[in-house]
């Protein structure tokens, strides 16, 4: 029998830091020695914001640089950053610096520029919660993920990576262990969610396994 | 009319929002927030207040809200206050600042401050910590003005009381000057069941419209705002003129004069002369307080401006976002934090910047629905007051944890 999957959903409470950077090595700084949870706030958390609203950008970080350095190739290069990939926020942070630092060797000048708004750096406290949605079995699975919150999806989507230092998200991991169906949960692992809100992602996911249960 | 419940509010936001809200305040049982502020009627602050007062108490936390007492003197002094702390020029007399203490000593002897959180409202009361510094609970300063650049000698007098506070909440990092204690974002937040925001009747809408003039015969440009030169009216006037030469539209201006602002008649002439007699600009001048007059002419509206050249926060930005109005905004305050370019409304920073943005939204009308369908989602997930009650219970729950990063919620 599979074991029951809580979902658990997480919200968080913006801290101002009182800290900003009007240059690349501003920025640069802020990166290398803000806490965890700063990174945390302006990539996972900017993210989940950004791809409501349809912006291209997946961060906060590269839309400065885009809007307040008009650095329109650097911005590209952290845009394609793909979170999914990062389990720990101390990897990420490290690809950012990388990301940063090899833009000095193609374009120096850039860290010449000076920006007229500043990015201004934040913090976070995050709260993660249960919820009272439970699934035993694909069908109640299917049931939760049409009423779950977009926080509760992204949570289990995205966040999850950093709790457990996951290579995959919680769903995938639970359809393939708790319900022995490796196939679906391979295509659930693969959804692409830079081409999706977190609503179309709950359409996408829904998709699936409508697809999955049509064919078996 | 009957205070709308969460229930009301589930049908706006969405229940999954509204679910959230009460798993957070299940882990908050009988914990107590004071509200403290100067006014009970009047102003954003107290709006606002009445607003999540209730919908608090309803989740479970016990909420209750004091006003501060005083007479003119005192609030004479803190309108000066408030103005200083927004950047004007004034000199402060040390017999001002002790009466202001004394109006503060005054209120703490009749006010209780026994709750788990006390939220101080804005500079009038904010004191009233000075006869607090034993205290067991937490209090925070919520500061809703603009401190951007702060009178200094106001802000080294209150400075020092401010740091005795737990934490201060602002309303943007643009505001917020450097303390020594944690500071929180908390953005202002409008009310989509107010008069002011809620769905109006389509036959009402044509009513008022045709009421005050209005034809609806071509597009219909707005700007609502007071009558001030810093919400830049007579630039509106000359962008639309420029637009006017490729698109056929109304120019619709409504605002109030601020009765204490002499400076708001000029203006008034000013606009009046800008628009000459050209029958296609409509100028109304309107009491604040008529608040489902001004939804029906943000609703009636194809385009909303807000052309500010200095700006507070501008929840009119938020309130035609809400309704789905494509908006062009001076990028000045708190409008850049509604208005993504390109992506939720368009940013501009010159008369030439509005006139080209009349020209586009009204030749593109996709890309302007498109604009106006996202800036809904941006005000739906930062700017509606639900979002204000998530903050407050947040706020509840890792006060006394704040340095942690991640707090685990259990049963």
């Amino acid at each position: 029998m599979a074991d029951v999957f809580q979902f658990l959903s997480s919200a968080s409470l913006e801290k101002l830091t009182g800290r900003k950077a009007e240059t690349l090595d501003e920025l640069l700084n802020l990166i290398k020695t803000c806490p965890d949870s700063s990174i945390f706030y302006h990539t996972f958390s900017a993210y989940m914001k950004m791809r409501e609203i349809r912006l291209p950008y997946n961060n906060d970080f590269s839309y400065w640089i885009s809007n307040g350095l008009n650095e329109k190739a650097l911005a590209e290069k952290i845009m394609a950053t793909d979170l999914s990939e990062y389990n720990t926020l101390r990897s990420l942070r490290l690809r950012l610096i990388d990301i940063i630092e090899d833009y000095r060797n193609q374009k120096s000048e850039a860290f010449q520029k000076r920006a007229d708004d500043p990015f201004h750096l934040f913090d976070i406290i995050r709260v993660v919660y249960l919820t009272d949605k439970f699934a035993y079995d694909l069908k109640s699975f299917r049931e939760a993920i049409s009423t779950i919150s977009i926080y509760s999806i992204y949570f289990h989507f995205i966040e999850c990576r950093l709790e457990k230092d996951l290579q995959t998200n919680d769903f995938s991991t639970w359809i393939e262990s708790n319900l022995n169906l490796p196939d679906l949960a391979q295509m659930i692992k693969r959804i692409d969610l830079n081409a999706y809100t977190l609503e179309g992602l709950r359409t996408r996911i829904l998709q699936l396994i409508d697809r999955y249960l049509e064919e078996i | 009319m009957k205070a709308p419940t969460l229930f009301d509010y589930k049908e706006v936001v969405g229940p999954d929002i509204i679910e959230e809200l009460t798993i957070l305040a299940s882990h908050l049982a009988n914990r107590s927030i004071k509200m403290v502020n100067s006014t009970a009627v009047g102003g954003g602050v107290a709006e606002m207040l009445h607003c999540i007062v209730p919908l608090l108490n309803e989740l479970g936390i016990q909420v209750t809200w004091d006003v501060i007492q005083g007479d003119q003197t005192f609030f004479d002094i803190t309108k000066r206050i408030h103005n200083a702390l927004q950047g004007q020029e004034d000199y402060f007399k040390e017999d001002v600042f002790n009466a202001y203490l004394a109006y503060n000593e005054k209120n703490n002897d009749e006010i209780d401050f026994d709750e788990d959180l006390i939220v101080i409202h804005d500079p009038q009361p904010l004191a009233l910590i000075n006869w607090n510094q034993k205290r067991k609970n937490k209090w925070v300063w919520r500061c809703h003005i603009d401190m951007s650049h702060p009178n200094p000698q106001v802000w080294r007098f209150l400075k020092p009381f401010v740091e005795q506070y737990d934490a201060a909440i602002f309303s943007s990092p643009l505001f917020s000057p450097e303390l020594n204690i944690a500071q929180y974002r908390f953005y202002p937040a409008i009310d989509p069941l107010a008069d002011k925001n809620r769905d109006l009747d389509a036959v009402y809408i044509d009513r008022v419209l045709m009421q005050y003039g209005i034809p609806r015969d071509r597009p219909i440009v707005t700007q609502i705002s007071r009558y001030d030169p810093w919400k830049d009216p007579v630039g509106v006037i000359q962008a639309f003129k420029m637009a006017r030469k490729y698109v056929d539209c109304r120019l619709l201006l409504v605002g109030d004069k601020a009765a204490d602002d002499p400076e708001s008649e000029k203006i008034l002439e000013k606009v009046r002369a800008e628009a000459g007699n050209d029958p296609d600009i409509h100028i109304l001048l309107f009491s604040p307080s008529i608040a489902t007059e001004i939804n029906a002419f943000q609703r009636a509206s194809d385009i909303v401006i807000q052309k500010s050249l200095r700006e507070g926060f501008a929840l009119t930005v938020s309130e035609a976002l809400w309704k789905r109005r494509p908006l062009i905004g001076g990028a000045v305050g708190g409008i850049p934090a509604q208005i993504i370019d390109g992506y939720t409304g368009l940013l501009v920073h010159s008369v030439e910047g509005a006139s080209l943005g009349i020209r586009w939204l009204i030749n593109q009308p996709d890309f302007a629905k498109q604009l106006a369908e996202n800036g809904h989602q941006r005000v739906k997930d930062e700017f509606l007051i639900t979002k204000n009650l998530k903050r407050y219970l947040l706020l509840l729950l890792t006060l006394d944890k704040q340095k942690e990063q991640t707090i685990f919620l259990s049963y």
